[in-house]
């Protein structure tokens, strides 16, 4: 499973590419890291990843947006949306743009394991 | 109505104390919540500070405050070496977002939140606050004392 990550934090950025060394995900490997939705969808474009994670609160292109452009690059494409952005309305607005799955911010590194291996199995 | 509720500003503390828990395993406490009077004390503030803007039916912003040495052990709880100075205010812009985000499941989607802005020093948009007289959450992690700034408006 080959994975991108796109967050406008560096620090997230860099705690799920720790994770993705876990034993668990043993079956990931990491092609690139985005800090915003143009750097994605360039980024997306070279490496043609099988799963990204999507954070939906960045400058510019915004996370819901980028889902869209992805979905209509590749459909087959698995997104895990994860988001501080924890209301209903806006979880159920990036499913309908094509993300698999969605995560709230703050997470513990069990339930970033758990989302990843869950979205990569469907 | 123009002024905030207990429960609107409880929605704060939970969000706080989720954070920590989730993030670094260690609680935060609620040390102090009080109105802030700007014409006698300026809010406290602490080195390093996360703005928040809102907008739509809301005016003002979400400060989170906090000393580089307690962002360079949030760091560390969070397994990151890297502890130069950009990644302490990616740190306190991440926290201030989180905390907004959250905060917005209560508020809806007529509070339109920004990405963060991320200063060093005073940050001087609170010489001129929204409101009167912004909350200030004071919290405790580990020995640190920090702040989270809630100076947000419902408009008319």
């Amino acid at each position: 499973m080959r994975m991108m990550i796109v967050d406008d934090s560096n620090i997230v950025r860099s705690r799920i590419s720790r994770l993705i060394e876990d034993p668990r995900l043993s079956n990931f490997s990491l092609v690139g890291t985005a800090s915003n939705g143009a750097e994605a969808i360039k980024l997306f474009t070279q490496t043609s990843p099988d799963m990204v994670t999507m954070d939906l609160t960045m400058p510019g292109i915004d996370g819901v947006e980028c889902t869209e452009a992805l979905m209509e690059l590749n459909p087959d494409t698995r997104i895990l949306v994860i988001s501080a952005l924890s209301d209903k309305a806006t979880a159920i607005n990036a499913l309908k743009k094509g993300a698999q799955g969605f995560l709230y911010k703050p997470f513990s590194d069990e339930e970033i394991i758990d989302a990843l291996l869950e979205i990569s199995a469907e | 109505m123009s002024d905030l509720s207990k429960t609107d500003i409880e929605v704060f503390s939970h969000a706080i104390d989720q954070y920590f828990k989730q993030t670094t395993h260690e609680p935060a406490l609620i040390e102090a919540a009080y109105l802030a009077d700007n014409a006698q004390h300026a809010p406290p503030t602490y080195g390093f500070t996360g703005v928040i803007n809102v907008s739509a039916k809301y005016a003002g912003a979400i400060y989170f405050s906090a000393p580089s040495a307690m962002m360079r052990h949030v760091l560390t709880s969070m397994k990151e070496n890297n502890q130069c100075e950009e990644n302490l205010l990616d740190a306190v812009g991440e926290i201030a977002n989180t905390i907004s985000g959250n905060a917005r499941k209560h508020f809806g989607e007529h509070m339109e939140i920004s990405v963060p802005e991320k200063i060093i020093g005073y940050p001087s948009a609170l010489n001129k606050p929204s409101r009167d007289y912004p909350y200030i959450i004071l919290i405790k992690w580990k020995h640190y004392a920090a702040s989270l700034i809630v100076d947000i408006k419902k408009l008319q």
